[in-house]
């Protein structure tokens, strides 16, 4: 899987390195694990997904948007990823972006999730 | 009508400027007070009768004819002691023309006329009177303006004081007549009394008649306008929806859709189970089975699709599972059924499976228990942070933040129930999946059975014998009704089913 990155050129080149694209963002800090859950600390969804990962004994690193001070930014960006109305939750496995709560739902029920799990090093079983 | 029982006394203190109809001198009987409140209504000659039997006066129905009086006592007159005795001088020509300045057209008028006629001709004799009857003659006159008060006033509100009208021109002459005879003395005899008594039961059983009436009119004037509102309401949801609108006043609009488009899809699943049926005993090949089986998938992706736009418009609705029989609604996990339970349903009713199945399906049945396990927890979290904003919700004016901040997270609900949902889908699409052609169609008809059964055990339920629950040996009466049931039941079943559950 591969998401779209965008043109960031007509923007402010004087930012900052921490002012980046938050997409750019994204994408470091999905690949610093194997299991990240972009989230939000009031999401209901997102503590389902949390304990999703954790029932099955995976143990994800979540990035709290609400807590992070670039998280409006950020959230915007899931939102276009997704095409969705709701930025979170969002879960990357190794890297690569799997989807909200449906994919990764519907990836676990047609078996396609833990060899994922396993192939990004979370899984061990 | 009590203040008009004030008025009246109001009347005799207030003296003869008092513009209110004077019948102060009924004051002990309620019978006047009905007259003044009947407003329009019949006018009732048996209270009139009842009235002047109080002056000893008999009066015939026949209104030309000219009452006769019985020279009563002022017994009138005693009860009204605290009249002022100012004589005031009234012309009697302009109370005639008075009364007949109004309009003659009621029979009351023609009646007040005449007894002032008669009033008129009765006056050389109180004029003659002894000295003693100048109270009488007092009173006379003050009935006298009184009445032409009361004239007055008929011009302006006829139908009111109609009676009154007459009333006061029978008082007067009556008043003449006990000019004649005592003022003091109360000569009221059982009879009397006892019509007294009659009069005042009357009257007051009328009030309290139109009292009745009017609290009805009331009532019913209420509910209209509810009516009228909810009629409202439902127009502009669009709620008439032909042969449906009668599930129950109380339905939204996206609930009463929903519920006419669940019911056209159990006929549906109905008719696509007998073809299941059919294909699988006319041993189809599999290429004509797989259509039907897709046809089946299709048809359970087409109630997710319903219930997901059902639960944008009414996620109470689908949440609480009021479109399912009651024993569905037992079960019910997040606005259906729970897929671990389906799978745990299925695994005795579809051998052989081989090896690999066997993995399949048992590692199926794993993943839907960790997906509704992270749902339910969710879901869990989502009720706790509404308890704690619904809690807070105190002060008004923070209260309707919290109030909005509890409705926003309330719409978090209707995403549960999309998840649930897919996560349904999804269990089923996995079957298919893992089973064979022939394995998925017996799949499905087991499904379809199972829910069917279900379904009837929920009427069964219903109809039971009650009176089981009624007799003292409880435990024993109830056992073989139930036993009855699951024999029933039983037959067209695998008793797996229950014991799982």
């Amino acid at each position: 899987m591969h998401y779209q990155t965008e043109s960031w050129g007509s923007y402010m080149p004087t930012r900052s390195a921490n002012m980046g694209d938050p997409l750019e963002r994204i994408e470091r800090l999905a690949s610093e694990n194997a299991v990240v859950i972009f989230s939000m600390s009031t999401c209901c969804m997102c503590h389902a997904i949390k304990r999703l990962f954790c029932g099955m004994g995976v143990n994800p690193t979540v990035h709290e948007l609400d807590e992070d001070p670039r998280g409006k930014d950020m959230e915007r960006a899931l939102m276009r990823l997704l095409g969705n109305s709701s930025a979170v939750p969002v879960v990357f496995i190794g890297g690569k972006l799997v989807g909200a709560m449906d994919r990764v739902m519907a990836s676990h029920i047609n078996g396609s999730l833990v060899p994922l799990l396993k192939e990004a090093g979370a899984l061990w079983l | 009508m009590a203040s008009h029982r004030l008025g009246e006394t109001g009347l005799s203190d207030s003296g003869p400027s008092n513009p209110h109809v004077p019948y102060a001198v009924f004051h002990g009987s309620n019978v006047p007070t009905s007259f003044i409140n009947q407003e329009g209504s019949a006018f009732d000659f048996g209270e009139l009768e009842e009235a002047i039997v109080l002056q000893g006066v008999k009066i015939r129905n026949d209104e030309a004819k000219a009452p006769l009086f019985t020279g009563r006592p002022a017994a009138t007159l005693e009860m009204f002691p605290s009249w002022p005795m100012r004589f005031q001088t009234t012309p009697r020509g302009s109370s005639k023309s008075g009364g007949e300045s109004t309009d003659s057209g009621s029979a009351v008028n023609t009646f007040s006329s005449k007894a002032e006629v008669q009033m008129e001709s009765e006056s050389p004799i109180s004029k003659n009177a002894s000295s003693s009857d100048h109270q009488a003659f007092d009173h006379q006159k003050h009935l006298q303006l009184q009445q032409q008060q009361i004239q007055q006033e008929m011009a302006n509100d006829r139908s009111r004081t109609g009676p009154s009208q007459n009333q006061s021109a029978v008082k007067a002459p009556q008043e003449k007549r006990k000019g004649g005879g005592s003022t003091s003395e109360k000569q009221l005899d059982a009879k009397t009394l006892r019509r007294l008594a009659q009069n005042r039961e009357a009257a007051r059983k009328s009030r309290l008649r139109k009292k009745a009436y009017v609290q009805q009119l009331e009532s019913s004037r209420m509910k209209l306008t509810q009516i009228e509102q909810d009629l409202q309401r439902a127009r502009a949801q669009g709620l008439f929806l032909g042969g449906c609108g009668g599930a129950g006043g109380n339905l939204s609009s996206g609930a009463a859709i929903f519920d006419m488009e669940y019911a056209r899809w159990l006929e549906d699943d109905h008719r696509l189970m007998a073809e299941l049926r059919t294909g699988l005993h006319a041993h189809l090949s599999d290429g004509d089975l797989r259509l039907i089986v897709e046809g089946y998938i299709s048809h359970y992706d087409e109630i997710f699709r319903l219930k997901g736009v059902a639960a944008k418009s009414d996620v109470f609705h689908v949440i609480t599972g009021l479109w399912l029989t009651p024993a569905e609604r037992c079960f019910l996990w997040i606005g259906g059924f729970r897929p671990s339970d389906l799978i745990k349903m299925l695994i005795g009713q579809l051998d052989p499976l081989t090896e690999q199945q066997l993995v399949g399906i048992y590692r199926l049945q794993q993943s839907t228990q960790q997906a509704e396990e992270a749902l339910s927890q969710g879901q869990e979290q989502l009720q706790q942070s509404l308890i704690e904003t619904i809690a807070a919700a105190g002060p008004v004016i923070d209260g309707m933040q919290q109030m909005a901040i509890a409705l926003a997270k309330l719409s978090n609900l209707e995403s549960f129930v999309r998840q649930a949902d897919n996560l349904r889908q999804q269990t089923l699409h996995q079957l298919c999946h893992v089973l064979t052609i022939r394995q998925a169609a017996r799949c499905f008809l087991v499904i379809g059975e199972y829910y069917g059964r279900l379904r009837a055990l929920s009427s069964l339920w219903a109809s039971r014998p009650r009176e089981s629950l009624m007799s003292e040996d409880h435990h024993n009466s109830c056992q073989p009704t139930a036993t009855d049931h699951l024999q029933i039941v039983h037959q067209s079943t695998v008793h797996n089913h229950f014991s799982t559950f």
